[in-house]
């Protein structure tokens, strides 16, 4: 990634600037690089190092206030590609046991509940992707179960504006999972 | 492509509204935690009665327990963002233990020999050791809210910083209430204090700082 430093920091910081086209062009070269780590580091299971690739460019999106510009860019990609794969063996530790003795079979539902949480976490992580307003009309009015009268009233936001948020929201929502894929 | 259509998804999200800068959210935790702190103290345990004559010695641990605390918010801002080595942060760190060790030295050599181990160990049970992580509590709780809203990338140590930190809020507060002025009792304990925190925090952050 070395070569990269220059041209990648020139496209991070065009980017938090408001140029879009830089921006897209950053998450596109930057997947290649994360696709080679990953592949690199996760032998045997494509399907998850390609995971991986996109969990870590959702992050790298939706964090991306927190590159410190006095920095190189480089380890601040690291140091996220790093942490999202020691999260991603974090959350599947408990997984992968296919043998599992008779004795331990209430386990089974632990790790049935387990996975539920883990996906419902993943919505929450493209939920992050959506503007706020979107993203606060579904937390309240599809997630927390609130009406929309509470909710308006809680966004300071008129009832029509509530629900048009949390359908569109909910709309971009949709599309992020389908193109995220399973 | 899967992958591409997602890179599209997300170029077209608009940039984020620039957030304050990180060091002011955590001044302001800081002092939230801290008034917090003072509010715990005089509920449950109450300023120590003499505190009118005793200001000094008040405010010398204090200023201890503030110092320890202010070495180890620059480690902890650092630790924050991504990608960023720690460098002198963590020998400002060293070098406070090690003035703190050279103050607990210099003020048993100076006191009577006889009385040494009663001005370290006072004979008395060093409440501070668990009752400075509870007042540290809220501190660290408006630090974790806030550094899971950064993006830290090193839990174990982010989390032992936010514990040191808290652990150097709750001594500053717990200072009000200390009824021990010895040097090296303090010195001593509130450094146990601090660290314990420091490792209670290095345990939780590996679950609680995730994003």
């Amino acid at each position: 990634m070395v070569e990269a430093e220059a041209e990648l920091k020139r496209l991070m910081l065009a980017g938090l600037a408001g140029d879009a086209a830089a921006h897209r062009t950053l998450l596109a070269a930057v997947a290649r690089h994360l696709r080679n780590y990953y592949r690199a580091r996760m032998r045997g299971a494509p399907e998850d190092a390609e995971d991986l690739v996109q969990e870590t460019l959702i992050a790298i999106h939706t964090r991306r206030d927190s590159y410190d510009a006095s920095y190189p860019v480089t380890a601040w990609i690291y140091a996220i590609a790093r942490y999202r794969m020691i999260d991603h063996f974090r959350r599947h530790k408990r997984r992968g046991g296919d043998h599992i003795p008779l004795d331990d079979a209430p386990e089974l539902f632990t790790a049935a509940e387990d996975q539920a949480s883990d996906a419902r976490r993943d919505v929450m992580r493209l939920l992050d992707t959506l503007p706020a307003k979107q993203r606060e009309a579904i937390q309240l009015v599809k997630l927390d179960g609130m009406s929309v009268k509470d909710a308006a009233a809680r966004l300071n936001l008129s009832e029509s504006d509530v629900k048009v948020s949390a359908h569109r929201g909910l709309k971009a929502l949709m599309k992020l999972m389908a193109d995220a894929g399973p | 492509m899967k992958t591409d259509d997602l890179i599209d998804a997300l170029a077209r999200d608009p940039a984020p509204p620039p957030a304050p800068p990180a060091p002011r959210r955590m001044a302001f935790a800081l002092g939230a935690g801290l008034l917090l702190g003072v509010v715990l103290l005089v509920t449950f345990f109450g300023m120590r009665p003499d505190i009118g004559a005793a200001q000094m010695p008040v405010m010398m641990k204090a200023m201890f327990s503030a110092l320890a605390a202010s070495v180890a918010v620059p480690v902890l801002l650092q630790l924050a963002k991504p990608g960023r080595p720690l460098g002198w942060r963590i020998a400002a760190v060293g070098g406070f233990v090690l003035l703190s060790a050279g103050i607990v030295g210099v003020a048993l050599i100076g006191g009577d020999p006889t009385e040494r181990f009663q001005l370290w160990m006072a004979g008395a049970f060093p409440w501070c050791v668990a009752i400075i992580p509870l007042l540290a509590a809220p501190t660290a709780l408006l630090l974790t809210r806030l550094l899971r809203d950064l993006a830290p990338t090193d839990l174990r140590a982010s989390g032992a910083a936010l514990g040191a930190v808290s652990g150097g809020i709750g001594a500053m507060v717990y200072a009000m209430y200390c009824p021990v002025d010895s040097v090296a009792w303090v010195v001593t304990w509130y450094s146990v204090a601090i660290a314990l925190c420091a490792v209670l925090g290095a345990f939780a952050g590996a679950r609680l700082l995730r994003w």
